[in-house]
């Protein structure tokens, strides 16, 4: 995150702070300002060909953008949005998976959005996992409004921005014509440091129709900086499997409409699960990447630009929809001494946030609903038409509805078994044996079931289908479905025992 | 996933044999009835899939429990039956418990909202974000099974695993009644 800032310049660079923290912030889907979506979104869609989450992390670029403007009122440029676009449509990206942050440590669902990040991009392609730790566990419930340029950045962007100076047009070039495969390229070109992750933000307004190039100058973000080689590496790999991912996902960024944050989700959500669900995982991890990435990239950096660019991070990560409303730029100065407070801290610390009081009290209320937020971000990966978080009410509302829909349907379904005919009870073992052995990934179950379709009819021959096929296939592991299956259609009686003639 | 498919396994043996002691232990009377075991059965084996690692699971075998009928059906689904004793139990008394902290905390909490609202106005937003959350929250509570005696943070956990098991309830649910279904 901290190149991204030396690329754009001083004003950039502290938006680009602000967004690569706000990438690690699995916050940003909370952050409802819709006004950044606006903005950003243009600029989302030309860097965020990407992936498919894409559309997911729409709304967190969208929350950037909206706070991008009030945060930096005075460094109006609009770089600075392309900055924070960069790392929102990473964010955003990995955003969809931000729920995951929580369940990371779960298995579950991988946190997506928050690679969407450039730097974390690199890393988010990977394994979007890795940022979520230190982002989860630091996620500040600031809201992104919160980001409002404060001093320290100020000093930060101008640090940052001295780097940037000269990289700036070796970034814009690899724009116009970077293929995938230059991606190695660009991690060396990485290097020279982190300028490009201002770079990010610029070429993806110039090459907003490119998804391709937004890849690989996101490795470029990525890739920059010292010691992060070997990240850069994992990021740069990731990096590619995001670009085909993004290739897959079709229209990526460009395709989508950039200003509509609807559609983005829409083209997030509309995705195969499947892959969004794999988009997440990478997300996630790259998130922790990223997360690391970034400290280590800091470590050269003044430390204390490095603690804010985290606590901007977190800060930007924690958007707790509620807090929205009561934080705004004016906290600014609080947020100032709080940075400087937490430059010893790990992110694993709670920080307080902005404006509130940070009695033990209030910490322990943020760590909580912080726990929430990350879980919530988790959930929106699993219900499905959830990546377009606007709020925690709204995601609240939406999995009320997938729980009773889905606890709907099982009522339905065991309707619907029940009224089968009373024969095809004793069957259903046989069925149900045959689809664990389809859920075991064998298409012997399915041969198998060829001739189950008489198995009303001809039940002895169907029982006998049932064991052949789906048996056969499978080793050891079916024999306790056949025994199951076989010791029930003894019991039921009345039917040959087929098994013993297959020789169970 | 791996969990998942894993999952979908244990539910599918349980069922197995659920629908097998259904079968033999009555004769159906009628459709309801009939409806009902499956659903029962696919419940408890989905429950104790889990293997009571999660409270959502243990609150629906205990709430199975208490009807005594169902207790063949569970004795014989759930292996480490032990982990399931004595839970509904415990969540009945962890229950009141919450609930007369929520009383009290209702109770302190009111006034300290009404200084809290005349100090900041611009918190109204907020405030009316918090409602709804907390009514949502609420309707979530009753959903999960065990969920009013959770807290707000494992309410969203549990609601996200139980919501994958049901998705794998479901997808199992889906394949039969479609092999059944062409069949008919």
């Amino acid at each position: 995150m901290a190149g991204e800032d030396e690329i754009e310049g001083g004003n950039r660079d502290e938006e680009q702070v602000h967004f690569h923290s706000a990438n690690l912030s699995s916050d940003w889907p909370f952050n409802g300002p819709n006004d950044l979506t606006n903005t950003s979104m243009s600029m989302i869609t030309s860097s965020n060909p990407m992936n498919n989450t894409s559309c997911s992390s729409a709304p967190m670029i969208d929350s950037f953008c909206h706070t991008a403007p009030t945060v930096w009122d005075h460094h109006p440029t609009n770089s600075q949005n392309l900055g924070a676009f960069c790392d929102m449509n990473l964010q955003n990206n990995a955003a969809t998976s931000s729920s995951s942050l929580g369940f990371r440590k779960g298995n579950l669902v991988p946190a997506r959005n928050l690679d969407m990040c450039w730097a974390p991009a690199n890393s988010a392609i990977k394994r979007g996992g890795m940022f979520l730790p230190p982002a989860a566990s630091n996620i500040l419930p600031h809201s992104l409004s919160q980001f409002p340029a404060d001093s320290g950045f100020i000093e930060r962007a101008a640090r940052l921005s001295s780097f940037s100076a000269g990289n700036f047009e070796d970034m814009i070039n690899p724009f116009g014509s970077v293929p995938e495969s230059s991606l190695s390229p660009y991690s060396s070109r990485a290097m020279q440091g982190q300028p490009q992750d201002g770079f990010v933000g610029n070429g993806f307004k110039s090459a907003s129709a490119q998804g391709s190039k937004d890849m690989p100058l996101v490795v470029d973000c990525g890739g920059a900086n010292d010691g992060s080689q070997s990240k850069n590496e994992r990021q740069s790999e990731s990096f590619v499997r995001s670009v085909h991912e993004a290739k897959q996902g079709g229209s990526g960024f460009s395709g989508n409409n950039v200003a509509s944050e609807a559609e983005f989700s829409e083209g997030g959500g509309g995705q195969d699960d499947n892959s969004n669900e794999g988009l997440d995982s990478k997300k996630r991890r790259r998130g922790d990447q990223d997360t690391d990435y970034n400290q280590v990239k800091r470590s050269p950096q003044t430390p204390s630009e490095a603690t804010k660019n985290n606590t901007e991070v977190q800060q930007k990560g924690d958007n707790n929809p509620n807090s929205v409303a009561n934080k705004s730029s004016g906290k600014h100065g609080k947020q100032v001494s709080q940075s400087s407070d937490i430059q010893k801290e790990e992110y694993i610390h709670v920080r307080a946030r902005r404006g509130q009081a940070t009695n033990s009290h209030s910490l322990a209320e943020r760590v909580r609903r912080e726990k929430i937020s990350e879980r919530m971000k988790f959930l929106q990966d699993l219900v499905p038409g959830c990546s377009k978080v606007t709020g925690k009410a709204v995601m609240l509302d939406e999995i009320i509805n997938y729980v009773q829909s889905l606890q709907r349907q099982v009522e339905f379904l065991s309707m619907k078994l029940a009224t089968v005919n009373p024969r095809m009870d004793f069957n259903i073992e046989g069925l149900l044996a045959k689809d664990m052995l389809e859920s075991r990934g064998g298409s012997s179950g399915t041969l198998g079931f060829g001739p189950d379709m008489a198995m009303p009819y001809t039940p002895n021959s169907s029982q006998m289908a049932i064991m052949q096929g789906g048996l056969s296939g499978l080793g050891s592991s079916s024999d306790a479905v056949r025994r199951t299956i076989n010791s029930h259609l003894m019991a039921v009686g009345g039917y040959k025992d087929p098994t013993s003639q297959t020789g169970t | 996933m791996h969990n998942s498919s894993q999952l979908r396994k244990e539910f599918i043996k349980k069922w197995i044999h659920g629908l097998q002691i259904c079968c033999s232990s009555k004769k159906h009377m009628n459709l309801m009835e009939r409806k009902k075991k499956i659903k029962l059965s696919a419940d408890i084996a989905l429950a104790s899939a889990k293997n009571a690692t999660t409270s959502w699971s243990k609150a629906l075998i205990a709430d199975v429990k208490i009807d005594e009928e169902n207790m063949i059906l569970i004795n014989n689904l759930s292996g480490p039956e032990s982990k399931f004793v004595g839970a509904h139990d415990q969540r009945v008394t962890c229950h009141k418990r919450i609930r007369s902290k929520k009383i009290l905390k209702k109770s302190c909490g009111v006034g300290k909202r009404i200084k809290r609202m005349g100090s900041r106005r611009s918190d109204l937003a907020t405030c009316i974000a918090e409602r709804l959350v907390k009514k949502r929250t609420k309707v979530l509570k009753r959903l999960v099974p065990g969920g009013e005696s959770m807290d707000e943070v494992t309410i969203i956990k549990e609601a996200l695993d139980y919501i994958l098991s049901l998705r794998v309830q479901v997808d199992v649910m889906k394949n039969v009644v479609n092999a059944t279904g062409v069949l008919d």
